[in-house]
């Protein structure tokens, strides 16, 4: 039922920028995708080039192997989810959902057993023969999920469709939106500047700027395993520090400002500069103890589960460490620590931040 | 796809571009072909400009148009800004009905406000005849300066005060109070805050009533007895009958729209200095105001309202009293007015108009629809040029635009003088630019997405318009609609020179008995349109929901 999305070589022009040069991606058919960056960084180009809202200036875009490039937005049966939701306000919930199906001309009795089936899918059923203007946000997010799916269209795109909800309703709304996909089983591309966002419903994440893919992954191996300092750093906290590598046996000692030392597996033989990505969690507070990084505590904020640590290093260097533990008492501003690395979780890229170095 | 469904879209431009073309760019073109070429000889020739600046005679009705029209737009600014102040911040026993009322008063054409002080302040009029009675002078009645400013103040303050009063409601209470709250004044928060930030608001008015003033007919010629202004001359020049001479009137309408487009990019370039985007939420109080100055500001309200709808008043009183010859009243009450125009003369002028106006509200609401749609949502070439050719008829004076179909549609290929159509097409074309304007602000309020959300479910473009946007843009065009009807049917500059026998309308035909002196005729002729526009206004603020109403 669900189609794979092939793109290839794709190039987008505005005037004289190229915002898009050269661009690939393959989607699997059912899977939850997620276009992640920053503002400008051309997710939402790419998205619109998908369902045909901006024209392809390069390349090929293929459905179900098939060659949109030149199908009409209205022939393409690709569903969208807009931002404001674009719900027509001059209907009624139940004629926004049958739009898209008077269009194909079905029996009416059809139309209104498919609208009804969508509305309680989406559990709006009640809402039926509302107006738009007395709907709230996450009412409206819904009626726009259930037009979008009606029509039983073959991919299902949406164009940051939570950010104009409040935090709680954008927590609930995202495993709404998560549910309905996995039941109706779509192909799905998402586009959000939200990364806690993208973590949570993502089956894999394209992490892009200035409209490049920066890396694609599941969640966890982005975060996890991050293919640049950019990633590393968007995609969560990561503290950066320079540090020197050199080979040590099967393994390579890190040296971090040249006043502590770990050992991690690397890609390749390295020895001078590199970049070491440590986020905060992967840091360890010891108040006693001579290895480790000297630091002092320069403030905190409890956080009930965690709290964390805002530090500086010897060379004035700002650090954040998350200490999970709350049995522990708060370690007053002032005190001087020692932060050592887990090791099995850090990451280390080569001097210019590129290429991520770290073997596993 | 992109270029089937563009094709469509462009196809339609090119057709509206070459109406405008048609009715806005040829006949204006021949008027400005005539003003530069010999009558004989055919040679270029400067000779009817040197004609007009040479005489005093001629130039001096440019110097009276620059005079009453000054005077007559300061003091509507001086009558309109207060009133719309003191409604907006204090409270006035029935504001609602002023407001009403003040907005009836402007809906009327002025010629008709001209004709009515003529009955009383004229030489036999009523106020006139008490005043010489009681007092034993021998006032002779306001004509010339004095009665052309008169009535030009009273019909276009109410302008100035929709616009002011408008302007006042974005303005947001906080705002004042935060003056307040840093110690301003009262007086220092109305020089400092409030004037600036309506400055814009009063530009545009201002230059609305300008260009309404300078370019009126039918005022000058009933109350100006021989105080002569531009549009007099044009008239009399193209339609008089000794010595006419058409390449002179051309020359004259080549001279009022190049002083009416100094004040357009005037008026523009000063309000793109002063421009503010604001947007109250929570307007302005209206303060109860007791004591002293509360009288006071009730005197004053509802003294301006009474002098302003004195010429409606007065028109229908004597719609309904018998006079001897037309001319005198005999104080008695009668409906034999009524008698001789809608039954002896026939209804035509009325039945014209309605017809006119449909015809014109029909023609404007279509076009001004299809080019704001298509210059919001389709930027190309044509649909720019569109944007521009469609906003030109608001800087070219009703005589002109006649004079200039004249020119254009009276022999062949376009033979349209005299017909219907050529009254219709002149009154869309005048009115267009209103229309497009507000179409145009209604389209900024749909997003895009909309649109695009209905062509992703596999909706055509066309048909995109017809469920989505055009339902969506339906009250604001409506609404428009209704204010047009209402400036339509009122409209005499270019249908007095227009009409012929046959396509004669109501403001014509009340002009032509004023003409005659068969003022029981006119009265009665007024107030059929009086009530038509009130009874329209009506309708346009149960309709909308609304206030106020926008040109």
């Amino acid at each position: 039922m669900s189609v794979p999305i092939h793109i290839s070589n794709a190039v987008k022009v505005f005037g004289a920028d190229t915002v898009i040069d050269g661009l690939n991606l393959e989607i699997a058919p059912g899977e939850f995708f997620t276009l992640l960056g920053p503002s400008g960084c051309g997710k939402t180009t790419l998205l619109r080039m998908i369902i045909g809202f901006n024209s392809i200036d390069g390349g090929e875009f293929r459905l179900d192997e098939k060659l949109i490039n030149d199908v009409p937005v209205n022939q393409r049966n690709i569903g969208m989810v807009f931002q404001n939701y674009a719900i027509f306000p001059n209907m009624s919930v139940a004629d926004n959902v049958a739009f898209g199906l008077d269009l194909r001309k079905l029996p009416k009795d059809e139309i209104r057993t498919k609208v009804d089936r969508i509305l309680r899918t989406v559990r709006i059923d009640h809402l039926k023969d509302r107006m738009p203007s007395r709907l709230s946000g996450g009412q409206q997010q819904r009626v726009a999920l259930a037009r979008a799916l009606v029509i039983e269209p073959r991919v299902l795109l949406m164009d940051e469709p939570l950010s104009n909800l409040d935090a709680k309703l954008r927590v609930e709304m995202r495993n709404v939106i998560k549910q309905i996909q996995q039941d109706v089983d779509i192909t799905t591309v998402y586009v959000t500047h939200d990364q806690e966002e993208a973590l949570a419903v993502s089956d894999r994440i394209a992490v892009m700027n200035h409209g490049v893919i920066q890396q694609i992954g599941s969640p966890r191996e982005i975060y996890r395993h991050p293919a640049n300092t950019f990633v590393s750093t968007f995609i969560g906290l990561s503290n950066l520090i320079e540090a020197t590598a050199r080979p040590d046996g099967d393994e390579h000692e890190v040296t971090l400002l040249g006043e502590y030392a770990f050992r991690v597996p690397l890609t390749a033989i390295t020895t001078g500069p590199v970049i070491a990505s440590i986020r905060p969690e992967e840091f360890e507070i010891h108040l006693d103890g001579a290895e480790g990084l000297p630091a002092t505590v320069r403030s905190s904020v409890f956080l009930g589960t965690s709290t964390h640590y805002f530090l500086t290093t010897s060379d004035g260097r700002e650090i954040e460490v998350i200490q999970d533990d709350t049995d522990l008492d708060e370690i007053l501003p002032g005190t001087e620590v020692r932060l050592t690395v887990l090791c099995e979780r850090v990451n280390v890229f080569d001097a210019a931040g590129e290429l991520n170095l770290i073997a596993r | 796809m992109r270029t089937k469904k563009s094709g469509m879209r462009t196809s339609l431009s090119w057709i509206l571009l070459a109406f405008f073309v048609l009715f806005v760019v040829f006949p204006l073109g021949l008027v400005l072909y005539r003003s530069v070429f010999d009558v004989d000889s055919g040679a270029v020739t400067f000779d009817y400009f040197q004609q007009f600046f040479a005489k005093k005679y001629y130039w001096t009705t440019l110097v009276n148009s620059f005079a009453v029209t000054i005077v007559a737009t300061l003091l509507s600014a001086v009558i309109g800004v207060p009133v719309a102040y003191v409604l907006r911040s204090t409270r006035i026993a029935g504001a609602k009905w002023v407001n009403v009322l003040v907005v009836i008063s402007y809906l009327s054409p002025p010629f008709i406000g001209a004709y009515a002080w003529v009955q009383l302040l004229g030489r036999n009029g009523f106020i006139t005849k008490a005043l010489n009675g009681l007092f034993g002078v021998e006032f002779n009645g306001i004509y010339g300066f004095t009665g052309i400013v008169l009535v030009f103040t009273l019909q276009s303050f109410p302008l100035v005060y929709m616009y002011i009063s408008g302007a006042l409601k974005n303005l947001d209470n906080s705002l004042i109070e935060a003056a307040e709250s840093l110690g301003s004044s009262r007086f220092r928060r109305m020089i400092r805050l409030i004037v600036p930030l309506v400055t814009p608001s009063l530009l545009a008015a201002l230059l609305l009533v300008f260009m309404r003033v300078f370019s009126d007919f039918g005022t000058p010629m009933l109350i100006g007895e021989g105080y002569q202004t531009m549009p007099v001359l044009i008239y009399n020049e193209f339609m008089g009958e000794v010595s006419t001479n058409s390449h002179f009137a051309a020359a004259l309408c080549v001279i009022v729209i190049v002083v009416a487009m100094v004040l357009f990019f005037l008026q523009r370039w000063l309000s793109n200095r002063y421009s503010y985007s604001m947007t109250a939420l929570k307007p302005m109080e209206q303060k109860r105001v007791k004591g002293m100055r509360g009288v006071l500001a009730h005197v004053f309200i509802y003294g301006i309202l009474v002098v302003a709808l004195l010429p409606q008043i007065t028109v229908i009183a004597t719609s309904f009293m018998g006079t001897i010859g037309g001319v005198i009243y005999d104080g008695t009450f009668t409906l034999k007015n009524y008698e001789n125009t809608l039954l002896t003369k026939g209804n035509e002028p009325i039945l014209n108009t309605y017809l006119f106006g449909i015809g014109a509200i029909v023609l404007v609401v279509v076009i001004g629809t299809l080019v704001s749609y298509l210059s919001a949502r389709h930027k190309t070439i044509p649909t720019m040029l569109l944007d521009v050719l469609s906003m030109f008829p608001y800087i070219v004076p009703g005589s002109v635009l006649a004079i200039a179909f004249l020119y254009g549609f009276s022999s062949p290929p376009v033979l349209l003088s005299g017909t219907a159509f050529i009254m219709i097409v002149s009154l869309a074309i005048r009115r267009m630019p209103y229309t497009i304007r507000s179409a145009t602000a209604i389209m900024g309020q749909i997003s895009p997405s909309i649109e695009e959300a209905a062509l992703s479910l596999g909706a055509t473009e066309v048909r995109t318009f017809w469920k989505i946007t055009l339902p969506m843009m339906l009250p604001g065009i409506v609404a428009g609609a209704i204010m047009s009807w209402i400036t339509v049917i009122s409209e005499l500059s270019s249908s007095i020179i227009l009409y012929t026998a046959g396509t004669k309308t109501l403001t014509v035909a009340i002009y032509t008995e004023v003409i005659r002196s068969n003022f029981g005729n006119a009265a009665a002729y007024s107030t059929v349109l009086t009530l038509t526009s009130i009874i329209s206004l009506l309708i346009f603020f149960k309709l909308s929901g609304k206030e106020e109403v926008s040109i």
